[in-house]
């Protein structure tokens, strides 16, 4: 009560400098409305922020802030309308301190984010990239890409399992088709496929979706095709299973131990089930490549494997295995792309230690 | 045509929503919001592919009497069975189908993920040797994060906690944003390649 | 066979055997560690603590399977306890679509509880005003843009068929601007879309419930501030439970925290045959 009588007695200052604009890069209908603290905001419970246009009779109430926050964003407003804005200083005894009105301000819809221009400039500088080096590559087929294990071994596993007489297991991942990992694996089903079409090695690929199952039907049939041994392709070679994550785990694993395959690929994006499918890989003496591109699975891999691609390498298989132009030099302007990134990271992380922040350019608003 | 209008599709809908990423106008959201509906009901329409799938397999297994033709026949009259309860008797928290997914699916597919415990188990001891420095590191890193994360960490030493999360927090993090920086190129370079149409595995076999 | 190289031999059987006996000792001999908690579940459990009731609505997303059940089930459990309790309104939504089973679960478990205790109609949860739980939705990624303009576009009815425009709390609750936070159980890379799309884009704070195999991806996202919170597999639900039961939500410990005693018992026999097979390895190499 004591409190409320003080406060009676107080007269405190108002805001100023209200200032309303339009918030940039968004799709109208946005004003920002920023002022300068009352001296006294200590002593003030909130401020109301009330709005005219030329349209209105009386101002309209918008929102409140709390004290010491002297900006308000108004997203009710219609677009090329002026709007001018007042401050109320409310104190707790309900008595209010009004501002002068601000400058008229009006919303409009922007046609280009600025605040992505960092993201336009990067994906021009590795377009750029892309084209070069797909056209260098077209002319120099010999670009160089140093030994991937993992894909050197490719060709020893299809020998070994032609030896033993016994099937080559392809698993493109658990991820459907939209997923890039599961593109890089069809990619590399395709080359494996050529190869085991030469030594008339049976192979199993086995899928989680539908989509992939067709879309791996048709590569292989075709990787036949393309070899000349359109005869020698079964449709039993490739296996749609169930879309269940641990079914899909089971029914693999049940054709590992009855089938037994001399070598097993797990190439694509896996999750838990990478460590079940791998192990029992392990058990049956199998030999086995796996590579994806979910960082927290590799561990299993690696140590229930024998090669392991990690990460990106899984992107480059289809390059290294094809030697395709195109897809060489896209595969080249990914390791410039890298080597740019961090040369840029490596300059922003020196000048921050001299006190130039310059770490805002590579925060996407 | 077959393949040329798949490859032209992707490219103009692909350079379209690249721009529209750049654009905040309201035209622009809008066709966002048109182009984002589109792509749920076409997922949806996956779920039809997948259903046909199951059934032509299967089907196929069954009619022609091949090894295993009796699994097919359980899964496709377990799906049309809980299909049909399902749609009929409702999916709410009481019903038939809750039932039979809490007390037949849920602990199938709790046992095939409680094999991992053992296979962690058998792979942990096959393979975890310290053959040389870098796996020795390794070693001591696992053992100082699966002891200091467990309760009775805090009771071997009570600053264990806080170096297993540093472990996390630092050398863990420093090498998973590097793979995450290639596998993020890698990904951006493979979606470039399908926009523009040099990487075509995506339609099934090549030209 | 020389006793060294048995050390590196051990058959598998007998690896299981001794696993299976330490995992089912704990349940009839309980051991009493209380668990200590880490600085991302106390994160997360004192914003949601900081959350206005009756304001604005956390959503929850279901993303989990009955794989994960003994991780992520606790979590949604605990979470939903929190907010019916301090009366958070809760968007309940999936994109797996094993997570709605998992969702009804967890809601029908607490909500009985709840109202069981509640005193009165206004301390009960009502479907519709404090809880709505909209369903199952094929394509996450363009499902969680578009409900940065519209959650009604994505979701026009909830899971039970009923239109949310009839729903008082999706009546008042049209994007993300209306949300506090957004909670994602998952034992998949949901919560990389959630930062990706609905975090950078519409500014809604994003926090996640995973497994133990994939919290260890986001740790960068808890560093730069992108999560508010992250509960890791199932020691971050035990730790969660522990907080509830400190701060009188609970009465008793939950199940994550007697499933610890048995995850810290597999540990130590895990430890101790790494210790067995490298004591072997380097015996045999220093006997060739």
């Amino acid at each position: 009560m004591m409190y409320l009588v003080c406060l009676s007695l107080i007269t405190i200052a108002p805001v100023t400098d209200v200032q309303a604009a339009d918030k940039p890069n968004d799709a109208g209908s946005n004003i920002i409305i920023t002022w300068i603290l009352s001296p006294d905001d200590a002593f003030i419970e909130y401020y109301s922020v009330l709005r005219r246009s030329a349209h209105d009779t009386d101002e309209q109430y918008i929102g409140r802030n709390k004290n010491g926050i002297c900006t308000f964003e108004d997203n009710t407003t219609q677009d090329n309308i002026a709007y001018t804005y007042v401050i109320a200083a409310v104190m707790a005894n309900g008595e209010a301190i009004r501002s002068e009105p601000s400058n008229p301000g009006r919303s409009y819809p922007q046609v280009f984010h600025s605040g992505r221009i960092n993201v336009l400039v990067c994906i021009l500088i590795f377009s750029a990239l892309v084209l070069y080096f797909v056209r260098r590559a077209r002319r120099d087929k010999n670009l160089f890409i140093r030994k991937i294990a993992g894909l050197a071994a490719v060709e020893d596993a299809i020998g070994r399992a032609t030896e033993m007489g016994k099937p080559i297991l392809y698993v493109p991942g658990l991820w459907d088709i939209d997923s890039t990992a599961t593109i890089a694996s069809m990619n590399i089903l395709g080359e494996i496929a050529k190869k085991i079409a030469r030594y008339d090695t049976p192979l199993i690929v086995t899928n989680r979706w539908s989509v992939t199952y067709t879309i791996s039907k048709e590569i292989v049939k075709e990787a036949f095709i393309s070899q000349g041994h359109p005869d020698k392709f079964k449709n039993d070679y490739i296996r749609y299973l169930t879309e269940d994550q641990f079914g899909f785990a089971a029914a693999v694993d049940g054709i590992m131990i009855r089938e037994k395959p001399a070598a097993n690929f797990f190439i694509g994006y896996f999750w838990a089930e990478s460590l079940i499918l791998a192990e029992t890989g392990a058990m049956t003496g199998a030999i086995q490549i796996a590579g994806t591109d979910a960082v927290n699975k590799l561990p299993f891999f690696v140590t229930a494997c024998d090669y392991t691609l990690l990460g990106e390498e899984l992107y480059a298989a289809s390059a290294y295995l094809s030697r395709e132009p195109l897809l060489l030099g896209a595969l080249k302007a990914q390791d410039y792309g890298k080597v740019l990134a961090l040369v840029l990271l490596a300059v922003i992380t020196v000048l921050a230690f001299f006190g130039l922040n310059l770490s805002s350019i590579m925060v996407v608003r | 045509m077959k393949r040329t209008l798949p490859l032209a599709i992707c490219l103009v809908i692909g350079v379209s929503m690249v721009i529209q990423f750049f654009i905040p106008h309201p035209v622009s959201l809008r066709y966002n919001s048109t182009i984002l509906t589109w792509v749920i009901i076409l997922t949806a329409f996956a779920l039809i592919l997948a259903i046909g799938n199951v059934f032509v397999h299967h089907g196929h297994k069954i009619v022609k009497q091949q090894p295993g033709w009796f699994y097919s026949a359980v899964t496709i009259v377990s799906m049309v069975i809980v299909a049909i309860i399902g749609l009929f008797w409702g999916i709410g928290g009481q019903s038939l189908f809750q039932k039979i997914y809490l007390n037949i699916l849920s602990p199938l597919a709790a046992t095939m993920f409680a094999l991992l415990a053992y296979y962690m188990a058998s792979a942990a001891y096959r393979a975890f040797k310290a053959r040389s420095i870098e796996s020795f590191m390794l070693l001591a890193a696992a053992f100082i994060v699966m002891i200091g994360f467990m309760p009775f960490g805090q009771y071997i030493h009570p600053r264990l906690p806080d170096f297993a999360e540093w472990i996390m927090q630092v050398p863990n993090m420093a090498s998973k944003r590097g793979i995450l920086i290639g596998i993020a190129f890698g990904a951006i370079a493979t979606a470039l390649k399908i926009i523009l149409g040099i990487e075509r595995s995506w339609l099934g076999g090549k030209d | 066979m020389k006793w060294h190289e048995r050390l590196t031999g051990i058959d598998r059987r007998i690896i299981y055997g001794l696993l299976t006996i330490f995992i089912i000792a704990p349940f009839f001999i309980p051991l009493k560690l209380r668990e200590n908690i880490m600085p991302q579940t106390k994160k997360l459990f004192d914003f949601m603590e900081s959350i206005p009731p009756h304001e604005k609505a956390v959503i929850i997303s279901f993303d989990y399977t009955p794989s994960t059940y003994p991780e992520c089930h606790p979590m949604a459990v605990g979470l939903l306890r929190q907010c019916f309790k301090r009366k958070i309104p809760v968007i309940g939504m999936s994109f797996d679509p094993q997570g709605p089973g998992m969702a009804v679960d967890a809601s029908d478990y607490v909500l009985s509880e709840i109202n069981r205790e509640a005193a009165s109609p206004d301390d009960s949860v009502r479907y519709g005003i404090d809880y709505v739980y909209l369903g199952y939705k094929a394509g996450f990624e363009a499902a969680i843009l578009e409900m940065g303009e519209n959650i009604a576009s994505v979701f026009p009815r909830d899971h039970l068929g009923t239109p949310v425009e009839s729903l008082p709390l999706m009546a008042r609750t049209k994007n993300y601007k209306d949300i506090a936070i957004a909670l994602i159980i998952t034992a998949a890379a949901y919560p990389d879309w959630w930062v990706l799309y609905a975090q950078s884009r519409y500014g809604v704070k994003v926090a996640a419930g995973l497994t133990a195999v994939m919290a260890a991806e986001f740790y960068p996202y808890l560093q730069t501030g992108q999560f508010t919170g992250m509960l890791s597999g199932m020691k971050g639900a035990a730790e969660y439970e522990e907080l509830m039961l400190r701060h009188n939500y609970t009465q008793e410990l939950g199940k994550a925290e007697r499933g610890m005693n048995s995850q810290s018992m597999i540990h130590i026999l895990i430890i101790l045959f790494i210790i067995i097979g490298n004591i072997g390895y380097f015996l045999s190499r220093k006997k060739k």
